[in-house]
């Protein structure tokens, strides 16, 4: 039972996240405090490079992480009520069926050996008491419902005789069977066509309207966030560098790794002389440095660095790096103006 | 489908084929030995000997000793053993098969269902202690030589504890189901047990990779996300994945086995099966008895070989389409 | 005769023959159906599709790593299809490829200074210490440290390893090379480097490129011109600049409408144009225009006649009945 149906409590909150694995080679922070919140009919956009742990984040809500050396710390509350640590039982009734989550690769993520509707029906009956009949009904719907054409006899048919695009949206169909009210899509269109990923985005802004769902998006890709975010979460070694509404983050980024992150990208529209690089590579998770984890790539640090800067700022555009409001605004113009970050 | 099942028959029948030419010209086109003298045994008279040449042909083209020894063994089914002169190959093994074929079923029973218990506990506590328990205990029956361990065996109910404990085994033998159903069984189950050990260790293994593999995999993920128990997605998802592989190994074990290879298992509890028939006739260098076991044997590998590739196509509907 | 044009394909055909199901009807598959496109001396020549596009294909025609079902690539003016491996060879040595996957196009077993070094070796370059200065100006023009020659790939990123490749593909001083979508696995910010380096040689080597890939915006960062493929033909070729501006193709404005805008405010937003279906497969082809059942403009002469490449303007062609933004 959620603890507040409340529309002003966010449906779900993060405290200061942490995730961590005891490897050979030392411990592997691949979360190191995360926090954000995610309000009802909103989409929260987590945005980062491989190595930032975003998905990290949102497997070790729903209790996916099955390493047996992982350490989660901190709190996360969904609906009011404390999940994190909760046994595996507990949290089984809200995985599918409160939350439900889609992942990146369509090709492998339904079992081969069944066709699609015995997979939708199980999950169905796995929360709530219908009979097979009834549920098999409800998937003909939901496949019709997420564009897939004559759904009464494709219900019956297996994985690997849908494309890509169709597969994605069984697994959609799938996921929202039993109306949760948020889902997590991690990077669900990046193994696709572009023009899949336009249809596959389009329906999940469809199905998010009709449903009423929220949605966390995790991507890499800064056009997608700016398409489907209501806000933006942007990670960094595990870290989370900036938040705010898409629009300030996108059109006002405050922190360098954002510059660099949003100056990097070849645009369509236009066309740039150089891409703006950050220098140097990827942090390791096995040496996070003691300050600003971006740091050792930025071509403005200065003392103050040295010390780990928390989210900080006013309002809710928040960013975690010590630089005063002008001096990142004067940084911001110059690196529109010629492309380089320095 | 059905063209696939016609065609993957038909393969099987060109490879019969193409193993009886090659039986054939090991045993009778090796240069330098006289098959004559083979066949007719070691203690054969220049007469027999003239008179094996003539009923091979052995003077004549090798094509047509091939046709004459396939007509021997198959058609006339009169081929004879020279060294227990007369007694004719294919009755001999005939009447050994269905001692091979009790002994196979039964341990097959038993060790697919030890070796799939083992292997799905084993995956299910994996990192726990049960599971490098069931692993080592694994290992130690694939190691262990079946003949040392039917040897030990009856060695036990045989002989020291014969008198206490295990009074209620038979001595060494075979007794037929249609004769007395409780002493054929009771004969066989050591010899089941024996054989059994190995292929169970091998099959827990082999599943527990298997499943271990599969449970990493994405669609395994995406079960979680569902909410399913972890005991439904290991028996259901995992599990139904992993078969595949175990009814590949499984087909081609069987197959052999009934094709004679528990050889030393049966001739060490005495069973009058296939094997022990191999055994005797190569250790009498019965040429025409080997020749026959050796096809015998071979036809089933060959049609186990068939029959797996054809389940396959039910077991993995993904391979249907290819 | 010196031309500007380095390679020259004209009509080239690559069919595949597959049985559907096993044992059913042999199936003719046309990946690459009809391409004819000329790079010139210099310039980078973007080709952009979706997956089955056949892109990839056609790359392995030009180069003749796959052999052509009919027509014709020209190098240098000569002409190499169905050329032998030995007479090959010397054209072999100016053009080059580099892949896509940074973690499976270098052998795991050997050194990083072996796999540099191969081509050399294989083309008798010069003597050990020749080979080995050779290696280490290549490893430092791609910007890794030339020490690495005795490393192993595994030891090195994603975005490191393509470095690697490059610098093997440029061993030999090649003229043209054929990069199939050389950045597509590594992350933006690695991928941001990746093409900048390859930018910069290509002006210190005055290097021409055939750059290959699925991301519209790296085409056209890195492109001069740029060739929009569909079921295995070209459907649209022009200046970059102009083609992403006024695309001409219906197929190419949807495209390029659905590709995920930042909203940065430098800009109106694009209207989006959501095609229906599925990207389509090789082995059924539609009769007409190839793209007709998923066009939003089509008319019923494109279901019966096929358009073919026609250049509207200098320098710009499409293959369409009723091209957009008639000028």
């Amino acid at each position: 039972m959620p603890e507040s149906t409340d529309p002003a409590t966010p449906l779900l909150e993060v405290d200061d996240l942490k995730v961590s694995f005891a490897t050979r080679d030392g411990v592997v922070r691949a979360v190191d405090g995360l926090s954000l919140s995610v309000g009802r009919q909103e989409v929260v956009g987590i945005v980062g490079e491989s190595g930032s742990g975003k998905s990290v984040s949102m497997y070790s809500l729903l209790g996916l992480v099955r390493d047996a050396n992982v350490t989660i710390s901190g709190r996360v509350r969904f609906e009011g009520r404390d999940i994190l640590g909760l046994p595996d039982e507990d949290l089984r009734v809200i995985r599918g069926r409160d939350v439900a989550m889609i992942f990146q690769d369509p090709m492998t993520a339904l079992t081969p050996v069944y066709n699609v509707g015995w997979q939708i029906v199980e999950q169905i009956r796995a929360h709530e008491d219908v009979t097979k009949a009834q549920a098999r009904a409800r998937a003909v719907e939901l496949l019709g419902e997420v564009g897939i054409p004559d759904p009464a006899r494709r219900v019956d048919l297996y994985p690997h005789e849908f494309s890509g695009g169709m597969r994605q949206r069984v697994v959609i169909a799938m996921a929202l069977s039993c109306h949760p009210r948020l889902l997590i899509a991690d990077e669900p269109t990046t193994a696709l066509d572009v023009t899949t990923q336009a249809q596959i985005l389009e329906l999940i802004k469809k199905l998010q309207a009709t449903y009423g769902s929220s949605v966390v998006l995790i991507t890499h890709d800064m056009g997608v966030i700016s398409e489907m975010a209501d806000r933006v979460v942007v990670m960094y070694a595990g870290r989370p560098v900036e938040v705010g509404d898409r629009r300030e983050v996108i059109r006002q980024p405050r922190h360098p790794y954002t510059w660099g992150l949003l100056g990097a990208v070849p645009r369509v529209e236009s066309k740039r002389n150089r891409l703006v690089t950050i220098p140097g590579t990827a942090v390791s998770p096995l040496n996070l440095p003691v300050g600003c984890a971006f740091a050792p790539r930025c071509a403005h640090r200065f003392e103050a660095c040295d010390q780990r800067p928390d989210l900080h700022g006013q309002g809710a555009h928040l960013d975690a790096c010590w630089l005063s409001d002008e001096q990142k605004v004067q940084i911001r113009a110059r690196v529109a103006a010629t492309g380089v970050t320095t | 489908m059905t063209m696939f099942i016609i065609r993957r028959f038909t393969s099987a029948v060109l490879v019969m084929f193409a193993i009886s030419v090659l039986t054939f010209l090991i045993f009778f086109a090796t240069p330098g030995v006289d098959p004559a003298a083979r066949i007719a045994g070691r203690s054969a008279t220049p007469q027999i000997v003239a008179q094996v040449k003539h009923e091979f042909g052995l003077d004549r083209a090798l094509p047509i000793r091939y046709a004459l020894m396939m007509d021997h063994l198959f058609i006339k089914r009169d081929l004879a053993s020279y060294v227990n002169i007369g007694d004719p190959v294919v009755p001999q093994i005939t009447a050994a098969a269905p001692v091979t074929i009790s002994l196979v079923l039964g341990a097959a029973v038993i060790w697919l269902i030890v070796g799939v218990l083992g292997g799905v506990i084993a995956a299910a506590n994996r990192g726990k202690f049960v599971d490098p328990l069931i692993m080592f205990l694994g290992i130690a029956a694939v190691s262990i030589p079946a003949y040392w361990l039917g040897e030990v065996v009856n060695l036990i109910t045989q002989g020291g504890l014969h008198s206490s404990i295990f009074r209620w085994v038979p001595s060494s033998g075979y007794v037929a189901p249609t004769q007395s159903l409780t002493q054929w069984a009771l004969h066989l189950l050591f010899p089941w047990l024996t054989l059994a050990a190995l292929y169970s260790g091998i099959y827990a293994r082999v599943l527990r990779a298997e499943l271990v593999n599969a449970l990493n995999e994405d669609y395994v993920r995406t079960a979680r996300a569902k909410g399913l128990s972890e005991r439904r997605i290991l028996m259901r998802h995992a599990l139904r994945c992993s078969l595949v592989s175990i009814v590949s190994l499984f087909g081609l074990d069987f197959g052999a086995l009934i094709g004679g290879a528990a050889l030393l298992t049966e001739v060490v509890f005495g069973l009058p099966g296939v094997g022990q028939l191999t055994y005797n006739a190569l250790q009498n260098l019965d040429l025409p008895v080997i020749m026959g076991t050796v096809l015998y044997g071979a036809f089933f590998i060959v049609l186990a070989n068939a029959v797996v590739d054809v389940l396959y196509g039910f077991l993995d509907p993904r391979v249907r389409v290819a | 005769m010196t031309d500007d044009v380095l390679l020259r394909a004209t009509d080239v055909v690559k069919n595949f023959t597959m049985r559907s199901r096993g044992s059913g009807p042999r199936v003719v598959v046309q990946a690459v159906a009809g391409v004819s496109l000329e790079a010139r001396r210099g310039e980078t020549l973007g080709i952009v599709g979706e997956s089955g596009c056949g892109k990839s294909t056609l790359a392995r025609c030009l180069v003749q790593l796959t052999p052509v079902t009919s027509g014709h690539v020209e190098f240098n003016g000569v002409e190499i299809t169905g050329l032998s491996r030995r007479r090959l060879r010397p054209h072999r040595r100016e053009m080059q490829l580099v892949f896509q996957d940074p973690y499976s196009s270098l052998n795991p077993r050997r050194k990083v200074g072996d796999i540099v070094a191969e081509p050399l070796r294989i083309s008798h370059f010069g003597d050990a210490e020749h080979t080995r200065a050779r290696v280490a100006e290549l490893l430092s023009t791609v910007g890794l440290d030339p020490a690495s020659v005795n490393r192993y790939p595994h030891e090195f990123s994603g975005g490191q390893r393509q470095r690697i490749g490059i610098a093997r593909a440029l061993a030999l001083n090649p003229s043209l090379v054929v990069a199939d979508e050389p950045v597509s696995a590594l992350d933006v910010s690695v991928q941001a480097q990746v093409l900048n380096l390859m930018a910069d040689l290509q002006r210190e080597l005055s290097l021409t490129y055939l750059f290959i890939a699925h991301d519209l915006g790296v085409v056209r960062h890195v492109s001069d011109r740029v060739g929009v493929m569909y079921l295995g033909e070209i459907v649209e070729m022009g200046d970059a600049e102009t083609l992403y501006e006024r695309p001409l193709h219906p197929y190419t404005e949807a495209l390029l409408s659905v590709v995920p805008e930042l909203d940065d405010g430098t800009h109106p937003p694009r209207d989006r144009i959501v095609l229906t279906g599925d990207v389509p497969n090789p082995s059924h082809k539609p009769p007409g225009c190839p793209f007709h059942p998923r066009c939003p403009v089509a008319q019923a002469k494109c279901a019966v006649e096929k358009p073919t490449l026609v250049e509207l303007s200098p320098g710009r062609s499409v293959a369409c009945h009723f091209p957009r933004h008639d000028s």
